[in-house]
């Protein structure tokens, strides 16, 4: 993607001001427009004075059957309209893990901890000395118990109970916050990329909480850091058919089965960057909770590029050349991630983008292609159309990139560095910790838009916009009630180790 | 006051179109199967009685009381003689399998039903709009429905959800998404892709609750194509009727029937407890109840409680429940097959079908399809029950309006049905790409028993342990 630029006037300041007349004229078209019309109606009232009125309204014949029929259609219209509307599907609240202090890894213990595991091969240590120089994350990122052994013990019960702390807290929290009793809960959807064990994630709440035996469970794996959203969008399919439900979402990411054991490099990056966290979301379509509702569902675009070979082969779980099992990330990532948000940007922009940067598209390709007029493609402004933005907080590439593309400024990214430096990436709940991050900071007000972008293996690109409901006090709990005031911090661009 | 009479019956008139776009939008809400593909894998991998025996003899981890056991699991199972495994059984690698490994055998299987079941229909990959893959047992990332997109370069907004871990009712579970997205979408096309991974399941330990997934599960799946577009539905196969689902993992005994575990020894194998045929009771009984209102007639439904009403009047107190007998499954005590014609059961095992037909009041006929299937392709997991509804096509027994009944179960513990319609007539004309189409003339066979027993039954006589040796 290249810079967005008009041509030739871009640099003179008045063109600013024009610009913001510009899209105030057309994004309020129709307001404008019914200004005249309105007036014009006034000028013809008062020239017609009392007497010509009252003739008017008295030529209209108002008998009983009139006013009976009218009155039925009236009613019968709006009751057709709202009934053919889709149903409206609200974020009533969700709450992000905190894991506990006793699992921090700093870089000094992670370093000695790789320099004990790779004692055979010293060049690995160092690559992963330089990755986590500079990959953004803190020194109070968690790794579950079962890793902080010399060496690892991934066993299966270790997974498991990695996913029942981090699981069975979130949904505790959740309950506490809104009140909601686990036999209410009408659907459920697990998500856990790299960890599916029989009976499924989703089973083990159930059986945990002792849900009703008549509700709709689903455990996805296996779609990458963009689950999350794939999780919402199904829940959102869900509940556009069942009225008056609930749903819960579980979005977590388990660590422990996944440590990659071997000295291959490309396949030591996740283990640098992965770290554990989980978020648990109720999502509603009742009108009772219209009220107490966080959020509102606007959009959700998802784009799937598996069918480009590149795109596919980009995040690959695979064996090393002694057996070991990792996954590797290849060196095209971030442009395959720019191409990847260019394609969903394409679909969500004409649902989000005000009408005056559509129009400025349009002309531009209409420009470029027809025309054959040497423009460079005009990037919309999308800092028009969102007041937050989330980025999954995949690596700090993947933010600066995301950074450079939208042009967005350091104040619009904060949340997704900040997330990046105190929890690492928490795959796919990190979109929730940076939510967090923003409302605790007091920034949400009633009617900001959001934007949440993720990524995933495969490759995806899905992005949900949100639309804040009500203000709320800044909230005190939460996994950054303790550090927000610390926040933002300067992260450097290399950290000495 | 023309001009208001025009006006208003102008209004009028629209009202009733969108009134009656409302009405016939309701129409395109239905889901149907517009065609389905089962797998039936190369004959190279048919697994004979010798082969399982080479296989057994292999694992050095098995002592006599072990071959014992296994004997007495298979000679019972009601498998034959021609199920199908991965290929990495017949090249004695079962203990060590590789990604590859697993991922050669999903794509051997998707390849081959996928293709055959587009090109048939004459579509075109980029026509699917939804796409939901379970294979309970295998995660890998990038995900095998991932996978599926890339090798047939589908579009870029396909809806796509993979689920695992769902355990043998996945595949009703898939059709519940499907059933869901297309009651908000129009005009969609939806594939759902069903297996289950054995290449890197084997268990290699000796743990007797763990052996046992190793020698009763078999390869196999199914990709069917649904839709609720009006203009397909001509060429539609069955129209889904209701879909319920039951979920009994808040009970502990119904949670901890099948686990993944490790045993001491820390090998990964799948626990089977002996608990599991009860806690399958306990779940169909709970799903029968939510079901059976839907799909019988008002009738039958209304002299049931009747009979219920007067039994419960007739009993003394003291004598307490009569319905529930120690291991068997209830009798239900009501006539299905007032509203159903069908019986697609899963084919979990010899004493799940028998249960289920106990439990039901059902035939031999009705239970036919089911121990067919059980023993011609083994258990095949989610996708066992398509290739029921495969046998009951071949054998020319779906006629139009014939209503077929799918009941199926899961780990965690699950029992998932639903009811489908027959909307086309299938009992004229060939069924073109039916995995029964080369045997069906040889079934029902005259015997359900492999030579498991013959062959190995000296086993039964060996007594002593140190210096027994394993003959082939």
């Amino acid at each position: 993607m290249s810079q967005a630029t008009m041509p030739d006037f871009s640099s003179s300041v008045k063109l600013k001001y024009v610009k913001l007349g510009y899209q105030y004229l057309v994004n309020h078209f129709l307001s404008l427009l019914l200004i005249p019309i309105m007036a014009i109606i006034a000028v013809e009232l008062l020239r017609m004075g009392p007497e010509d009125i009252l003739n008017v309204w008295n030529s209209l014949h108002f008998d009983i059957v009139q006013v009976l029929c009218s009155s039925f259609l009236v009613i019968f219209i709006s009751t057709v309209y709202f009934m053919s509307k889709p149903r409206t599907v609200y974020l009533v609240d969700y709450s992000c893990y905190k894991p506990p202090v006793t699992c921090r890894v700093p870089f000094a213990t992670f370093m000695e901890h790789s320099r004990l595991i790779l004692k055979d091969s010293p060049k690995s240590v160092e690559f992963q000395m330089r990755i986590l120089e500079r990959s953004g994350l803190g020194e109070e990122t968690c790794l579950p118990p079962a890793i902080h052994y010399i060496p690892p013990t991934p066993t299966m019960d270790e997974a498991r109970s990695e996913a029942q702390m981090v699981i069975f807290t979130a949904m505790d929290d959740l309950f506490k916050k809104t009140g909601l009793l686990p036999k209410d809960i009408d659907i459920l959807i697990v998500n856990c990329s790299l960890f599916s064990p029989t009976p499924s994630l989703s089973a083990m709440v159930i059986n945990k909480y002792k849900l009703r035996s008549n509700i709709k469970s689903f455990n996805l794996s296996g779609m990458g850091c963009s689950a999350g959203l794939i999780s919402v969008d199904l829940a959102r399919d869900l509940l556009q058919v069942h009225p008056n439900s609930n749903a819960v979402i579980v979005s977590t990411e388990i660590i422990t089965p996944n440590y990659y054991k071997g000295n291959e490099r490309a396949m030591l990056l996740p283990n640098c960057l992965f770290r554990m966290g989980s978020a648990a979301i109720l999502m509603s379509n009742r009108r009772s909770d219209r009220w107490r509702a966080k959020y509102k569902l606007c959009h959700l675009v998802r784009t799937h590029r598996g069918a480009d070979d590149k795109s596919f082969y980009c995040v690959y779980e695979q064996e090393d050349r002694e057996g070991k099992i990792g996954i590797n990330l290849s060196k095209d990532l971030m442009a395959i991630a720019g191409e990847a948000l260019k394609a969903n940007i394409t679909t969500i922009g004409p649902l989000v983008l005000p009408a005056s940067e559509q129009l400025l598209f349009l002309l531009s390709l209409i420009g470029r292609k027809i025309f054959n007029l040497k423009w460079k493609p005009y990037i919309p402004d999308f800092k028009l159309a969102f007041e937050h933005f989330c980025i999954h907080a995949g690596g700090r590439a993947v933010i600066d990139e995301l950074q450079k593309n939208l042009q967005l400024s350091g104040e619009h990214v904060e949340a997704s560095r900040m997330t990046l430096h105190r929890f690492g990436n928490t795959s796919s709940s990190s979109l929730w910790y940076e939510l967090c991050y923003i409302e605790s900071k007091g920034r949400m007000r009633r009617g900001d838009r959001v934007w949440q972008i993720a990524f995933g293996s495969g490759f995806k690109c899905n992005s949900a916009v949100w639309k804040y409901n009500r203000t709320i006090k800044t909230p005190n709990d939460g996994p950054w009630s303790d550090c927000i005031d610390r926040y933002p911090v300067f992260i450097p661009e290399v950290v000495k180790l | 006051m023309d001009i208001l009479c025009i006006l208003s019956s102008l209004l009028i008139l629209y009202l009733i179109f969108k009134i009656w776009k409302h009405i016939d939008s309701k129409r395109d809400q239905n889901c149907y199967i517009l065609d389905y593909q089962c797998h039936k894998p190369s004959d190279d991998r048919m697994l004979s009685t010798q082969i399982s025996g080479e296989i057994i003899r292999r694992n050095k981890h098995l002592r006599l009381n072990e071959f014992k056991f296994l004997l007495k699991a298979i000679v019972s199972s009601g498998i034959g003689e021609q199920t199908y495994a991965p290929c990495i059984y017949f090249e004695g690698r079962e203990e060590s399998p590789t990604i590859q490994d697993a991922l050669s055998e999903m794509e051997e299987f998707y390849i081959d039903t996928i293709e055959k079941l587009l090109k048939r229909n004459k579509l075109k990959p980029k026509d699917i709009d939804v796409l939901v893959v379970n294979v309970s047992m295998l995660n890998s990332t990038p995900s095998l429905s991932a996978r599926i997109i890339n090798h047939y370069k589908m579009r870029e907004d396909v809806k796509v959800f993979n689920l695992t871990a769902m355990g043998c009712s996945a595949s009703v579970i898939s059709v519940d998404i499907v059933k869901n997205i297309f009651k908000t979408y129009k005009n969609k096309l939806a594939l759902v892709v069903t297996s289950e991974s054995l290449s890197p399941n084997w268990y290699s330990g000796n743990n007797r609750s763990m052996i046992l997934a190793n020698c009763l599960f078999r390869s196999g799946g199914c990709a069917v194509l649904l839709t609720n577009k009006r203009c397909l539905s001509p060429r539609a196969m069955f129209k889904l009727k209701c879909l319920v689902r039951t979920h009994h993992g808040a009970r502990e005994d119904s949670f901890n029937a099948c686990v993944q575990k490790e045993d001491e020894l820390g090998r990964v194998g799948i626990h089977l407890d002996k608990t599991l045929p009860k806690a399958a009771t306990r779940a169909f009984v709970d799903n029968l109840k939510v079901i059976t209102p839907k799909i019988l007639p008002v009738t039958v439904l209304f002299r049931f409680m009747l009979s219920l009403l007067l039994k419960k009047l007739r009993r003394s107190p003291s004598k307490g429940s009569t319905s529930n007998v120690a291991q068997a499954a209830p009798k239900a005590g009501i006539n299905f097959k007032t509203g159903i014609d069908h019986f697609c059961i899963h084919t979990g095992g010899k004493a799940v079908i028998d249960a289920i037909g106990y439990s039901l009041d059902l035939t031999e006929y009705d239970l036919e399809p089911a121990r067919m299937t059980l023993h011609r392709f083994g258990n095949t997991s989610a996708s066992s029950l398509w290739y029921v509804l495969g046998y009951m096509e071949a054998k020319k027994r779906l006629k139009r309006g014939d209503r077929v009944f799918m009941i199926s179960f899961g780990a965690g513990f699950k029992c998932n049905s639903c009811v489908w319609e027959v909307v086309r007539d299938l009992s004229v004309g060939e069924c073109l790409g039916n995995v029964w189409n080369h045997c069906i003339d040889q079934y029902p066979p005259k015997s359900l028993l492999n030579p498991f027993l013959e062959k190995y039954g000296w086993i039964r006589e060996e007594e002593d342990a140190d210096t027994f040796k394993f003959r082939t």
